[in-house]
C-alpha cells in the first residue's frame, strides 16, 4: 500500500506524479493512485454530504470517473487531488440536483466547493492517517475497532462475535484506541 | 461504588457518542486524552467498502484491458473522430423532413445522407453541438420508435422556440424551477419523439465534461439494467440515485467516454425502447461479452465497407444497440 505523505496539502510531488503517469500508461496502475487518495476524497466529500451511503456513492464515482479521464489529467496543469476534488464538487451538485428533482427535500445542503482550505485539508488528512492506522493495529485490537466505530455493534456483540468476555473487548478497545493515539502522536512528532 | 476501570469509563463515553454524535463527549479525566479519537473513528470509511470499490474498479479496469486487446482492432483508436457520443439513432416514416427538422430546431448540420432509389433514406447523420444524431426510413426491420433524447445547448429557451417554430409541439417551455437545478423544457416533435431541451447551470463540467446529445431511455426495471450494462459492456453507472424502494429515479451510464441515461418508467414516462450507435474498443469482443450477459445477437460481427467492425445486439429490455469500432477506411 502506498503511504500517505505527512502534511502532503495541494502540492505535488514528483512520486504522485510518477503514479499517475504509470497509470495513464497503464490502468492497471490505478490501483495506487486508489489507495493514496482512497481517504482524502470521502473526507473531502464527507465535510460536504452528510449522508454516508450518499457519501458511498459519490465516493464510488469520483474513482470510476477518474479512472475513465485519467488520460485527460495533465500534471502540469494542478495537483492531482485538486483533480480529484474538482469532480466530486461536480458529483455533489448533481447529486444535490437529483435530490431536488425527486422533490423529496434534501437530506443535505449543497456544498459543492471544489477548493479545499488548508486547515480542512489537515483534518482531512488527519483523518486519512488515522484510517490507514487502523488497519495497522494488531489483528484483535484492529477487530474491535471496525466492529465498534464502522459497524457500530456493541461491545455484547462484539463479544460473542468474537467468543471473549465483555471486559476483554472493553479492554482491546482501550488499548487500540491508546495504540493509535501514541501513532498519532508519533506521526506529528 | 467502586471507580470505574478506565476501559469501562472509555467505554461509556463511546456509547454516549454513538447515540447522539451532536452530544458533547462526557468528561472522563482518565481517558479523556482518548476521546477526541472517538468522533475521528466514526467518521472513516469502512474497510468494507474501501474493498468493494477497489474490487469494482480493478473489474472495470480487466474489462477494459479485454475488450481493447483483441488484435483484430486498433486499440488506441476505435471512434470516429466526429462520433463522441453514444447516438441515438432514429427510425422515422419520413426521414427527409427528419432532417430539415433536426436543423431548423437544434441548429443541426446535415453531414451524411445515403438515399435510396426511392428517395427515402437509407442512413443519415445530423450533427448537433459536438455531437451526432443518425436516423433513416423506418422499416419493417426496424420499426419506428418513439425516443426520448436529451439535448445540452447552450441556449434553451432559444433551441426550444426553434423547435416550437420547427414544429414540434411544446411540453413545458424552459424554466429554472426545474428540480434538475438546469434551465430545462421539454418539447415533442412531430415524430413522435420527445426532446430534454436543457441549459446547464451550476458548477461546469469538471473533468468528466459533457456532450450535447444523450440518449434517454425510461426503462421498466431500469436496476436491472445497471449490471446488464456493466457486465455486457464494462459500463458504469455515475450518480445512481433510487427511491427508498430501489427504483431508478435516475442514473447515467458511461461507457468508452460517452454516456446515456437512463430511470425507472412510470406513470406517462412509459419505457421507450432505443436505437442506439454505440463505438466500443472491440466489436467482437464486446458482442461476445453482451450475450453472456443476456443480450440477443441480432448480427454478428461483420466488417462494413465505410470502415467499421460492426455488430447489431438487443439488450433485455428492448432496445437495439449497433455496436462499432472504427477499424479505418480500405486502402
Amino acid at each position: 500500500m502506498a503511504s500517505r505523505r505527512p502534511g502532503g496539502k495541494l502540492s505535488q510531488p514528483a512520486s504522485d506524479r510518477s503514479l499517475v503517469e504509470a497509470a495513464q500508461a497503464d490502468p492497471s496502475k490505478f490501483e495506487a493512485l486508489y489507495e493514496l487518495y482512497f481517504e482524502l476524497v470521502y473526507l473531502f466529500i464527507l465535510g460536504r454530504v452528510h449522508n454516508r451511503a450518499t457519501v458511498e456513492d459519490l465516493t464510488s464515482e469520483v474513482f470510476h470517473k477518474a479512472l475513465a479521464n485519467l488520460s485527460t489529467y495533465e500534471c502540469r496543469e494542478t495537483p492531482f487531488s485538486a483533480w480529484l476534488f474538482r469532480i466530486a464538487s461536480n458529483a455533489i451538485a448533481d447529486q444535490f440536483k437529483r435530490a431536488s428533482r425527486e422533490r423529496r427535500g434534501t437530506e443535505d445542503t449543497l456544498d459543492a466547493r471544489a477548493d479545499i482550505s488548508s486547515v480542512e485539508m489537515e483534518f482531512v488528512e488527519r483523518q486519512a492517517m488515522l484510517s490507514q492506522l487502523v488497519e495497522k493495529l494488531p489483528e484483535l485490537q484492529g477487530r474491535v475497532i471496525k466492529k465498534r466505530f464502522f459497524e457500530q455493534r456493541s461491545i455484547k456483540e462484539i463479544a460473542q462475535l468474537m467468543g471473549k468476555t465483555e471486559g476483554s473487548v472493553k479492554q482491546l478497545q482501550f488499548r487500540a484506541l491508546q495504540t493509535l493515539r501514541q501513532q498519532m502522536e508519533d506521526r506529528d512528532a | 461504588m467502586p471507580e470505574r476501570s478506565p476501559s469501562d469509563q472509555l467505554d461509556l463515553a463511546i456509547n454516549a457518542h454513538l447515540a447522539d454524535a451532536e452530544a458533547p463527549l462526557p468528561p472522563a479525566l482518565i481517558v479523556a486524552e482518548l476521546l477526541p479519537l472517538v468522533g475521528s473513528l466514526r467518521n472513516l470509511p469502512s474497510p468494507e467498502f474501501k474493498a468493494r470499490l477497489r474490487n469494482d474498479l480493478q473489474r472495470r479496469i480487466s474489462m477494459n484491458r479485454t475488450a481493447s486487446s483483441s488484435t483484430t482492432v486498433k486499440p488506441t483508436r476505435f471512434r470516429r473522430d466526429d462520433f463522441p457520443n453514444i447516438a441515438p439513432s432514429f427510425f422515422v416514416n419520413n426521414a427527409p423532413n427528419f432532417i430539415d427538422f433536426l436543423i431548423a430546431a437544434f441548429d443541426g448540420t446535415e453531414r451524411i445522407r445515403v438515399p435510396r432509389p426511392d428517395g427515402s433514406i437509407q442512413y443519415a447523420e445530423v450533427a448537433v453541438g459536438n455531437s451526432v444524431i443518425e436516423l433513416a426510413d423506418a422499416s419493417q426491420e426496424y420499426p419506428q420508435r418513439s425516443m426520448t433524447t436529451h439535448l445540452y445547448v447552450p441556449d434553451a429557451d432559444a433551441t426550444y422556440g426553434n423547435a416550437l417554430a420547427a414544429g414540434a409541439m411544446g411540453v413545458y417551455a424552459p424554466t429554472d424551477e426545474h428540480p434538475s437545478g438546469d434551465r430545462w423544457g421539454e418539447a415533442k416533435d412531430s415524430f413522435g419523439n420527445t426532446w430534454y431541451i436543457a441549459t446547464r447551470k451550476g458548477p461546469v463540467p469538471g473533468a468528466e465534461g459533457f456532450l450535447t446529445v444523450q440518449p434517454y431511455l425510461h426503462l421498466s426495471g431500469a436496476h436491472n439494467m445497471i449490471p446488464f450494462v456493466e457486465a455486457a459492456f464494462g459500463a458504469h453507472a455515475t450518480g445512481l440515485h433510487k427511491s427508498p424502494g430501489g427504483k431508478v429515479l435516475h442514473a447515467t451510464i458511461e461507457m468508452y467516454g460517452a454516456t446515456f441515461e437512463i430511470d425507472e418508467a412510470h406513470g406517462e414516462l412509459q419505457p421507450t425502447p432505443s436505437y442506439l450507435h454505440v463505438y466500443v474498443p472491440d466489436t467482437d469482443a464486446l458482442y461476445a461479452q453482451a450475450i453472456s450477459a443476456g443480450a440477443k445477437g441480432v448480427k454478428a460481427p461483420y466488417t462494413a465497407h465505410y470502415g467499421d467492425r460492426a455488430a447489431i445486439i438487443a439488450d433485455p429490455f428492448g432496445n437495439t444497440w449497433f455496436l462499432a469500432t472504427y477499424i479505418g477506411e480500405a486502402d
